[in-house]
């Protein structure tokens, strides 16, 4: 009796907890159009889900942002709440948003990626055409670049920042081997020799494991400054190819500086994240990132956080000398699906986030680059900032990272194939030819 | 018994319950996977029909290949070199008479963690400066052996192989032991006055009565391995430049890093036809495995 007493017990318990579980489940749904039901019989309740990226400790800032612009939109319009739906980056990107959009119904207002996810998304009608409303707002003009997030002349989603990429350096190093920053090509490989002499490695990379990406930034920059801008654009179209000089030179500097000891001999070893961790440690005096390395260095567990500085890609003698790598490829899109009374909502939104307060609250407070033009007032903002930012207005102009141009099977192959020239499996010839092969066959589909 | 049978609707409360959950969380999921894999497919589009395209791709594929050896590699470290050290430890183990329950706790414990806890702590132990392994090679003064253990395509899969048996040695030295102590103490002591002492009593008695505990921690093994993957994606993703990329890895990045659906659900297929093809191989194989005392 007692027995089977404590069995019903147990078999309640899991018939509870799997409720519970499907209630918990049930609530995250987008509960539009509300019934009504609360006081005033005019203004109809409802509620909006917006899906943000911001669940890092190191996000903290950034999500405070957010959540100033959601109390104030939920002030001016009557019967809205918002509710925040935060799910780490990758995740979104990669398997949530991806799931939802594919049964269309994907939140009123998400983080996106431009480039690739947004072309895809746009294809199938799932993303608001934003055009008319930066139009209705003014907004249209404000922006540095929205390429990413336009396809077909049409706009799709509104980059939150941007980034840069370059050369952050130890300057207490630097001194100690008696060096100044570099400007040409040769005077980086002085500069890299005179710190190895020392002692120092020169240059902190971790691209082990799947993190090949972190060298091909370097190796970006390298052909893009051999061959201009103009040759990573030319690659879908196929007026530019992976086996020209500028991409097969590209690869040999790497491999000089790998050979040479340049950059750190256990690259292959290391995470990305390990790898800057050397530079913020002081144990290597260079290291090649983008702009949103800023809030590790000068983090709490930086040793270098008053001593590191900024510069831009050296010279390195061919057509995209002077130019920076930049892009502005991540922010909010929009559900193409949108009811009337969301849709004003969703306006309203857009007005109070793309402001330029909140643009300088975004630099100064959490380093990141600016997508709006207009940011002058850089009081409360941290050395190192300020530096990236006058390297950024002081070059010729901007490339966007080439994974932005050219398709994902590219991307792929080439952060197989730059372990394998850092692990030196490969010749650059070789490994230009590769993805010349890879581009054609995707160009084709 | 038969009365419980005979009465429908009390079979119906037993079994429908567990038949539901089955059919949606296994059978519709597997068919909706083969249905997948004979279309071309990233995710967002409508499916197209592209025949078995996707599994010529897998055949020709060099990089699936590396991946399937891999898997391979996996089994056979497995089988030859972790079930042969589960089965001796757990003897040692069993002949124990002081401090057996620590000795069972310590190796249990790496099973208990989690697969991405393991990984990391690994990572660590094998970084290239700072990790433990090195250190220690530098300190006896081995400099030369220091490795990039995870960076070099000769150590790396070997590394993940010995991360992989660190963490379930102990679940399977727990399984045999178990079964060591269910064999019945005459029948060993009838052994001992027979002369069968120490490695002799293990080789000629102990391992043949736990026979049917060791051929199922082989085919646990087998399965584990053919379908490993979330120790390789933590510890090297694959890398470096695909040295260790196995099966499941190599679909997941189809799946998520390249929005080719239908072709990761194609290898799917093939990875649970290779499975069963290798789990029949070995049932087969070992067909006599009952054991009657």
């Amino acid at each position: 009796m007692k027995k089977s007493l404590n069995l019903l017990l147990v078999t309640m318990m899991v018939f509870a907890l799997a409720l519970a579980g499907c209630g918990g489940g049930g609530e995250k749904k987008p509960a539009d159009s509300g019934n009504g039901a609360a006081g005033d019989p005019q203004v109809e309740e409802f509620s909006l889900v917006v899906r943000h990226i911001n669940v890092r400790a190191t996000a903290q800032k950034t999500l405070k942002i957010l959540e100033d612009v959601v109390k104030k939109t939920e002030s001016e319009v009557p019967g809205l709440t918002f509710k925040l739906d935060g799910v780490e980056d990758t995740v979104n990107r990669d398997v949530k948003l991806k799931a939802e959009m594919q049964n269309n119904n994907q939140p009123p207002i998400f983080n996106l990626f431009g480039g690739a996810d947004t072309q895809n998304y746009a294809k199938t009608g799932r993303l608001l055409n934003l055009t008319p409303i930066l139009e209705e707002l003014g907004l249209a003009d404000q922006f540095y670049n929205l390429r990413e997030f336009t396809v077909d002349g049409k706009v799709y989603g509104l980059p939150e920042s941007g980034f840069v990429e370059g050369f952050f350096y130890n300057r207490k190093l630097f001194e100690e081997a008696g060096v100044q920053v570099p400007k040409t090509w040769e005077e980086f490989l002085k500069v890299c020799e005179a710190l190895k002499a020392k002692g120092i490695t020169p240059i902190a990379l971790g691209a082990g494991g799947g993190d090949g990406w972190a060298a091909n930034m370097l190796l970006n920059n390298l052909f893009v400054g051999l061959g201009g801008p103009e040759i990573q654009e030319g690659f879908v179209a196929g007026k530019s190819k992976w086996t020209d000089a500028p991409v097969v030179e590209a690869f040999k500097r790497i491999i000089d500086l790998k050979n040479k000891g340049y950059i750190d001999p256990n690259v292959l070893g290391l995470k990305y994240s390990q790898g800057q961790a050397n530079f913020y440690t002081g144990k290597a005096a260079m290291l090649f990132d983008g702009s949103w390395a800023v809030s590790a260095i000068t983090g709490q567990d930086s040793k270098v956080a008053n001593d590191a500085g900024f510069f831009r890609m050296p010279n390195v003698g061919g057509g995209g000398d002077g130019y920076i790598n930049g892009g502005w490829s991540n922010g909010y899109g929009f559900s193409g699906k949108l009811k009337e009374h969301e849709l004003k909502a969703v306006k309203v939104f857009i007005k109070n986030f793309y402001t330029i307060e909140n643009q300088t609250r975004g630099l100064v407070e959490t380093s990141r680059i600016p997508s709006m033009k207009g940011v002058t007032d850089l009081s409360g903002a941290n050395e190192l900032t300020k530096s990236i930012g006058e390297q950024q207005a002081s070059a010729k102009g901007a490339f966007p990272a080439f994974d932005a141009v050219v398709q994902q099977e590219v991307k792929v192959t080439l952060e197989g194939t730059i372990q394998e020239v850092l692990g030196g499996q490969i010749s650059p010839e070789d490994a230009a030819k590769r993805l010349q092969e890879v581009q054609e066959s995707a160009n084709k589909k | 018994m038969n009365k419980i049978q005979r009465n429908l609707v009390a079979f119906a409360i037993f079994v429908v319950p567990a038949l539901a959950l089955y059919i949606t969380f296994y059978l519709v999921p597997l068919f909706n996977s083969l249905q997948y894999s004979v279309t071309e497919w990233n995710g967002i589009n409508d499916p197209v029909y592209t025949g078995l395209d996707n599994f010529q791709k897998a055949m020709q594929d060099e990089k699936f290949w590396v991946a399937f050896w891999n898997n391979i590699y996996f089994v056979l470290f497995s089988v030859f070199i972790q079930v042969p050290v589960i089965v001796v430890v757990s003897i040692m183990i069993s002949s124990v008479r002081r401090m057996l329950d620590f000795y069972k706790l310590t190796v249990f414990l790496p099973s208990i963690l989690s697969t991405a806890s393991v990984g990391v702590i690994w990572q660590f132990i094998y970084a290239p400066d700072a990790g433990l392994l090195n250190q220690l090679l530098r300190s006896v003064g081995l400099e030369s052996w220091a490795k990039i253990w995870l960076g070099d395509k000769t150590t790396a899969m070997f590394s993940i192989l010995v991360t992989n048996g660190w963490q379930w040695t102990g679940f399977y030295i727990v399984l045999v032991l178990a079964a060591i102590f269910s064999i019945p103490k005459e029948m060993l002591e009838a052994g001992e006055i027979d002369g069968a002492v120490g490695w002799k009593k293990a080789w000629l008695l102990t391992i043949p009565l736990i026979r049917p505990v060791i051929v199922v921690t082989m085919l646990l093994s087998i399965t584990g391995a053919m379908k490993a993957m979330d120790i390789v994606m933590i510890m090297t993703n694959g890398g470096p430049f695909h040295s260790t990329e196995v099966m499941a890895t190599y679909m997941y990045k189809q799946a998520y890093s390249l929005s080719d659906f239908g072709y990761a659900n194609a290898i799917a297929i093939i990875i649970t036809i290779f499975t069963a093809i290798l789990a029949l191989v070995y049932h087969v194989i070992n067909k006599r495995t009952e054991v009657d005392y």
